[in-house]
């Protein structure tokens, strides 16, 4: 063995022992995180599977080869289930649901080192290009590095402000976009090549700046007041909404997802809208993907599921957005399902 | 080292609320070296040779024995424990004199051919006593590999009906005993339920010219068995019901009453000693239903020497809406399915047949003669024409014949439960 960790470490997966390719972050084969954290220390080789794996459907023991040891049911990788929550008021649940046999949503939460902003980035990987989900995983996380970069000299308010983060959301928004065409490129630019919606948040302070491109949302819901949803789909089902369809009637249709900008090597525009909200009351900020709002759309709707969970004993952003992913299994989880929450204060 | 591999056929896919999941798992040895060479192994053999007075009606018959036996004292390993057995109202040693076992070498090779020259015919047929007697015999040497040839020509007469059955229990597990039925005198049920209690073979020689390369090819086989002794493991998960495992290859064996339980969700099968081969087994797992779109083990098949683990299958279940994945048959089940079936109806028919119910044994053997046919199993194909005319095969029409070899007939009884390995496109 070589003591060069970087060296012995990149071929293969510390879980399974397969060849992994450089700069994965799964592995292709057991599905096993490669990098623990974005912020890991890189001297320490990662041990993946160092406690035991508890099975997500009867709390049984997961065996080395990847099933439940009691109810045989396959294991949930880490590329199907992970949570993040970088600071007590943000979190973020990105599950692979039921239906689907592959987590092609991806997410990358973020805090400044000062704490004082917050970056949310959710991508939903589309799954009729396969390799989606490296391709949503690795947008999500230039995006956020992108928007962390844009700490250092940002402006601290007023029209400045909003118009910094507007700049750093559209290059974040064009990062994403590279990093998923270099999945393409890596793959041989394939006829249908992988693509992402995207959308991100960026608040520093009370100011938040969106930026979205496809169907992925984001809500503000203050605990009083009118709640809203900051974005509007990028997708058949807006334009029927746009045309007279009440927006019931567009999600019943079947083309409704269909969606009509998204990141990609394929993609004509692939390019975020921009709004802006300042929260003035308390409240949540939320991003997520169409498996979760598939099942909970309306904005007052999700506020008040949201406010139920945080009345339970030692509610999180973490404990909420956990309810909300197992609300969107519970009623079929018929797609990835990815929910993130900042709590304003 | 011998090396061993598993490799799974099934369809995995499941429609919503399916729970029976079946596959084929095959499993290869290669490398297995010989008998009695592994670390802490000692190989030990004993022919049995019945010398009833049957044997001597006509005098071939035992005179083929005779050179059979030697032959297979031929073959066996210097340094492999080993005893010659005759058989008759009771069990008597051949070689050695006393009721023990030799090492094998040149000078007990010699004394052992000598002393087969002698055995002489008379008496009954008493097989439970000679089961017995090489039980105790193969307990009085430190082997771990042991293995019996066991040779008659006629129907058990001189003990009660319960001796072999009472036998059979003690010696399950102590050695593996290959069967050989010579002349057709003898009951296939009996030496079936032989070979299928002590992991053997079991066959007919029809004619005792047949026997000497008989016993070599047997008892070469069984000195090319390096791996003593393996167990078939098999986990199925919480809440499923083990339906079946059957080997399906070379020979149809129900492994499934032979199943012992030590943990919950664990079974575990005797498969015996190895050599270089591939044996196939059907597992049929009844497994609870899961979501549309998730996965679960409906089972993980080991095949475990030595207390490791050395291959290992995984069965698994997906459930789909798609009916275009849910819908298919995986071509290795299928096939073996039409084996075991074949094997079911040609037993059945002959039993029938032996009844007098020709109608059912027309219909049992029609459909068995289709099933041959379909399978390309050509050994079978021709057993059955001795028996039966084939009138359509394709339709599983056939006439009965009315005068049948009674050996032919024991020949397809006995051979029913060989199957053809389905052939695998790469």
């Amino acid at each position: 063995m070589t003591s060069d960790p970087g060296a012995a470490t990149a071929a293969i997966c510390p879980s399974c022992e397969s060849p992994v390719a450089d700069g994965d972050d799964f592995c292709e084969a057991c599905g096993a995180q490669l990098t623990a954290t974005a912020q890991a220390a890189p001297a320490e080789p990662v041990a993946a599977t160092a406690t035991p794996r508890v099975c997500h459907v009867c709390g049984g023991e997961v065996t080395a080869d990847g099933f439940c040891g009691s109810c045989g049911t396959k294991a949930r990788t880490e590329r199907d289930h992970w949570s993040e929550s970088p600071s007590t008021a943000l979190a973020a649940v990105c599950d692979r649901g039921i239906a689907h046999a592959r987590n092609e949503d991806a997410m990358a939460m973020g805090v400044s080192d000062d704490g004082s902003v917050s970056v949310m980035v959710v991508c939903d990987g589309v799954t009729s290009a396969p390799d989606s989900d490296r391709a949503s995983l690795s947008a999500s996380k230039a995006a956020r590095e992108v928007l962390l970069d844009g700490v250092d000299g940002a402006p601290a308010g007023g029209a400045a402000a909003i118009e910094h983060w507007s700049k750093a959301i559209t290059a974040a928004t064009a990062e994403a976009n590279h990093a998923a065409v270099a999945i393409a490129r890596s793959l041989g630019d394939p006829p249908e090549p992988p693509s992402s919606t995207f959308v991100a948040a960026v608040a520093p302070g009370s100011l938040v700046v969106v930026g979205w491109c496809g169907d992925s949302r984001a809500y503000w819901l203050p605990d009083d007041g009118e709640p809203v949803m900051l974005t509007v789909d990028h997708s058949l089902g807006s334009e029927m909404i746009r045309s007279g369809m009440t927006r019931e009637e567009a999600e019943a249709q079947a083309d409704c997802h269909t969606i009509t900008r998204w990141l990609g090597a394929d993609s004509p525009t692939p390019i975020s809208q921009i709004t802006t909200v300042e929260m003035t009351a308390p409240g949540w900020l939320v991003l997520c993907s169409d498996g979760l709002w598939n099942y909970i759309s309306r904005p007052d709707d999700l506020r008040t599921m949201i406010a139920d969970h945080a009345d339970a004993d030692n509610a999180t952003p973490l404990t909420i957005a956990d309810a909300l992913v197992a609300y969107a299994n519970e009623q079929g989880g018929h797609d990835n399902i990815t929910a993130a929450l900042l709590r304003h204060t | 080292m011998p090396d061993f591999t598993a490799s799974v056929y099934q369809n995995e896919y499941l429609a919503e609320g399916g729970t029976d999941v079946h596959a084929v798992v095959s499993v290869a040895c290669s490398g297995a070296g010989a008998a009695g060479q592994g670390e802490g192994v000692e190989a030990a053999e004993i022919i049995i040779v019945d010398t009833s007075g049957s044997m001597d009606m006509p005098p071939a018959k035992i005179a083929a024995a005779r050179r059979a036996a030697k032959v297979a004292v031929g073959e066996i390993l210097d340094s492999t424990w080993f005893a010659v057995v005759s058989g008759n109202t009771q069990a008597q040693m051949v070689y050695p004199l006393r009721p023990s076992m030799a090492k094998m070498d040149a000078q007990h090779r010699q004394e052992a051919l000598q002393a087969i020259d002698g055995l002489r015919s008379r008496g009954a047929t008493a097989i439970g006593s000679w089961i017995s007697a090489t039980s105790e015999l193969f307990s009085s040497v430190p082997s771990s590999q042991r293995h019996a040839i066991l040779l008659t020509d006629g129907k058990i007469e001189g003990e009660s009906p319960d001796a072999l059955p009472a036998a059979l229990r003690a010696a399950s597990g102590v050695f593996q005993c290959d069967c050989r039925g010579i002349g057709d005198d003898w009951v296939v049920e009996e030496l079936r339920s032989i070979a299928s209690a002590l992991l053997g073979t079991v066959d007919i020689v029809a004619d005792p010219e047949d026997l000497e390369a008989d016993f070599e090819a047997m008892m070469r086989t069984a000195m090319s068995r390096g791996v003593a002794d393996a167990t078939l493991r098999v986990w199925a998960p919480q809440g499923s019901e083990l339906l079946f495992v059957r080997q399906v290859a070379p020979t149809v064996e129900d492994l499934t009453p032979k199943g012992t339980q030590p943990s919950t969700l664990i079974r575990e099968f005797p498969t015996g000693a190895w050599s270089d081969e591939a044996r196939d087994y059907h597992v049929a797992v009844r497994v609870p239903t899961g979501p549309v779109g998730s996965e679960r083990l409906a089972a993980r098949v080991e095949l475990v020497v030595a207390d490791d683990v050395v291959a290992k299958g995984l069965v698994r279940g997906v459930w789909s809406t798609d009916t275009n994945l849910t819908t298919r048959i995986d071509p290795a089940v299928a096939h073996y399915t039409g084996q075991e079936r074949l094997a079911d109806v040609i037993q059945k028919g002959l039993q029938a047949r032996a009844d007098g119910d020709d109608r059912t044994a027309t219909t049992l053997l029609g459909e068995a003669a289709k099933l041959a046919h379909e399978a390309g199993n050509e050994d079978t194909t021709r057993l059955l024409t001795k028996v039966v005319e084939v009138v359509d095969v394709e339709a599983g029409t056939v006439r009965l014949r009315q005068d049948v070899a009674k050996s032919d007939e024991m020949a397809l009884d006995t051979r029913s439960t060989k199957t053809t390995r389905i052939k695998r496109t790469s």
